[in-house]
């Protein structure tokens, strides 16, 4: 791949300005670029090239010195991002420094980020599912937060348009609820999914349960490798088969020759101006020279990350805007969501003992929402739902097994029993409460004020883990399972790292901060198009919908460009 | 018996290396450290052969290598050293002192003192009486998970040792960097062990 160009030295003007390189800016720079846009990407950390910055992709245990461990530096270095349990010596390079980048939890938030060109985009779950009219049509119709602008029909020749340039695999089920995708094949279930998925449809009489749908290539696509079913994705693919930026955008968008990526460029306010009534440019802080640089451009795509793009957002402020860009509403900064996380049931399963499989499979099941769907899956204890992702696989714990000694060493040798687990993903509603604001008593290593956070799940979001839990009980039960375990682990939000909301898209400039194009209501030039933007949350993986809307803002923008509307 | 008595019945106090039946002559060509000259980075003399010890119990040398052969012992001790802060590193030192202090208490003198028959009543009772890990899913445990004590604990830190060693996890184990593909429903026969990565 050639190298990319990161001078941005020759040339202050562009056509357009991306502010981060992850899923949704990733799908901007490319949008734009093909569409002959010279465009400027600002990327927080380091460029991070496919393939040649991928350091641990190939390494096995014994190849890293501590086997993955972490010393206490830095272990002091990531003392947030620990907590979710995924990072260790194969990925630690991918995850942001926390001690560099502080932010406050007025109540507990786990906020998880990736300071790379790709962020996040090379550490995500890879779970793709298209949204449906359930659920933007949900606020509407039981009255909290404010109405989507757009509808599926809207969105629907997006989500075509992404799919088949990302690849998705996964099987359709023609479910209402849970619109198919353009898929490449499904992967497979194991024996032990099978028999769960035959008992659970027998008895439970509109549950479905699917493999994921996932962006792991199952067949060769656009040039990429299929999945090898190594299961290392978060170390960055050695055969691109995985959807992330680095893999599959931005090498698209450098090929037009429009593309300029910056590294350590650390966004810190956009330039409103008051005349013109239009962003003009971005300021930036290089973070490795600390010195402070202007770009200017005619349009600004907002892709920061949810919290990191309200906290620009926020502190870009004028005269015409005293509490930060486009927020006339007071909206900006609020109605802060995440899924519920980590409630489910998990057991053992007789009768597999002579099978195994081949293959570390990246992907698991899926039970798509069945509560709340229509009149006959009303319930009276929520609104809104969930769905379930889980697997079926050889696990166990041989140190929790009651023995010792030489009979027991070579019996642990072989593969353990057989375990399946579900664990649910709840909607959490857009509460105006849960909010982040600029704190400036906590300034990062950069001089820059930083996030405090304060957000937490309430009765609704309370209701449906209930209820997950409950049912999740009651399926493995009726499947047959052993040893059943129903758990809660009662993690605030952030551990779903599916952050949706706080400059939400709205029809009403009073209530919302953006319209349904992904523009800022007050500033028609920018837009917002990754978490941020995200009206409610449904219950199913925001990334799809960031990539279908981004690719939708930017050919709106381009034609208004054209048209001379912006 | 007291703990210097055993320290120098055993040979510890004088430096030699102390030869558990299965010690002797240990196949070590694979790493860099030769058994006889592993100067622990963590342990002091007691704290390393009472791990030693218990490795050696747990996963003996059978027809397939056992822990030490893997210097699961000396992995661990340099895993207590290099990634545990300052306040771990002290509670896994006081919890090898509560150990041997109870076999004391219960059984005259430390474990490493020990005959064979009451260090196999020692780890059963460890055995019977210990919490268990809760299952985990994607990286956390699911449930609340109570306090796993200082035995399991070691138990389980040495399988995770034995298991990611070189010589396991690439010649005992199925190994198998790069499947290629995924088959969901394959005949144990053909697959025999575990899958090591």
């Amino acid at each position: 791949m050639a190298n990319f160009n990161i001078d941005a030295k020759k040339n202050m003007v562009y056509d357009a300005i991306v502010i981060g390189s992850g899923i949704s800016g990733g799908w901007a720079a490319k949008e734009l670029c093909e569409k002959g846009l010279k465009t400027l990407v600002l990327e927080r950390g380091r460029i991070v090239e496919h393939l040649v910055d991928y350091p641990t992709m190939n390494l096995d245990p014994w190849d890293m010195e501590l086997r993955g461990g972490l010393t206490p530096d830095e272990k002091d270095k990531h003392y947030k991002n620990i907590r979710s349990g995924w990072v260790g010596k194969n990925t630690e390079h991918f995850w942001a420094d926390d001690a560099a980048n502080p932010y406050t939890e007025k109540k507990p938030f786990l906020w998880l980020r990736g300071h790379q060109m790709g962020g996040k985009s090379l550490l995500w779950g890879k779970q793709t599912y298209r949204w449906s009219d359930l659920d933007f049509e949900a606020n509407a119709k039981d009255g909290n937060g404010v109405d989507w602008p757009i509808r599926y029909k809207d969105i629907e020749p997006w989500y075509t348009y992404v799919e088949k340039f990302a690849g998705i695999s996964g099987e359709a089920l023609n479910l209402p609820q849970l619109p198919d995708s353009h898929f490449l094949p499904p992967m497979e279930l194991n024996c032990v999914e099978k028999h769960v998925k035959g008992r659970i449809e027998k008895e439970f009489l509109g549950r479905n349960m699917t493999i994921g749908r996932v962006a792991h290539l199952t067949q060769p696509h656009n040039g990429r490798g299929q999945c090898q079913y190594r299961n290392r994705c978060n170390r960055g693919c050695p055969f691109g088969a995985y959807f992330s930026s680095n893999a599959v955008t931005l090498p698209p968008a450098n090929a037009t020759g429009n593309l300029t990526i910056r590294p350590y460029s650390i966004v810190q306010s956009l330039i409103y101006d008051e005349a013109k009534k239009k962003v003009t440019g971005v300021r930036i802080i290089d973070s490795e020279t600390n010195e402070a640089i202007e770009y200017f451009s005619k349009i600004v795509f907002v892709n920061a990350s949810a919290l990191s793009t309200t906290q620009i957002l926020m502190n870009s402020k004028s005269n015409r805007f005293e509490n930060g860009l486009g927020n006339d509403s007071g909206e900006l900064g609020h109605n802060l969501m995440d899924h519920t996380y980590r409630v489910g049931a998990m057991g053992k399963v007789d009768g597999f003992d002579d099978k195994y499989y081949k293959g570390r499979r990246p992907n698991g099941i899926y039970i798509p929402r069945y509560v709340n769907i229509d009149e006959k899956s009303k319930s009276d204890k929520f609104v809104r739902g969930f769905g379930f992702q889980g697997g079926g696989f050889r696990g166990g714990n041989p140190a929790n097994i009651e023995s010792f000694g030489a009979d027991y060493k070579d019996s642990i040798l072989k593969p353990g029993p057989w375990e399946f687990f579900i664990t649910g993903f709840a909607e959490c509603l857009p509460y105006h409460d849960n909010q982040i604001s600029l704190n400036n008593d906590v300034l990062d290593k950069w001089g820059q004020p930083t996030l405090t956070i304060d957000a937490e799940f309430k009765v609704n979001e309370k209701a449906l883990n209930k209820q997950i839990q409950e049912d999740a009980i009651e399926m493995l039960q009726k499947v047959g399972l052993k040893d059943i375990i129903g758990f809660d682990n009662e993690h605030p939000p952030g551990y779903g790292v599916h952050e949706m909301g706080t400059a939400r898209m709205g029809r009403d400039p009073k209530t919302s901060v953006l319209n349904g194009f992904n523009q800022v209501h007050t500033a028609k030039n920018v837009f917002v198009t990754d978490g941020a933007c995200m009206t409610s949350s449904s219950c199913v993986n925001p990334s799809l919908t960031y990539m279908a809307i981004t690719a939708r803002a930017a050919n709106h923008a381009v034609s208004e460009l054209k048209k001379l509307n912006i | 018996m007291d703990r210097r008595k055993v320290l120098q019945q055993t040979g510890l106090l004088a430096g030699a290396s102390i030869l558990m039946p299965s010690m002797v002559s240990l196949f070590q060509s694979c790493e860099t450290v030769n058994r006889s000259d592993w100067k622990p980075l963590f342990f002091n003399v007691e704290e390393s052969h009472t791990i030693s010890t218990l490795l050696d119990m747990i996963l003996p040398r059978t027809e397939t290598l056992g822990a030490l052969d893997v210097k699961a012992d000396i992995f661990i001790d340099k895993v207590f050293a290099e990634t545990y802060d300052k306040t771990r590193q002290e509670n896994i030192r006081a919890e090898i002192t509560a150990f041997n202090a109870n076999c004391k208490k219960k059984l005259g003198t430390i474990f490493i003192g020990l005959s064979e028959a009451d260090r196999n009543k020692v780890l059963q009772e460890a055995e019977a009486t210990s919490e268990k890990f809760n299952p985990g899913v994607w990286g956390t445990s699911v449930g609340k998970q109570k306090t796993i004590g200082f035995y399991r604990s070691i138990k389980s830190m040495a399988i995770w040792a034995y298991f990611t060693s070189e010589e396991i996890g690439e010649k005992v184990l199925n190994y198998d960097p790069n499947p290629g593909s995924y088959e969901p429903c394959k005949p144990l026969s053909e697959v025999d062990n575990r899958s090591s990565l």
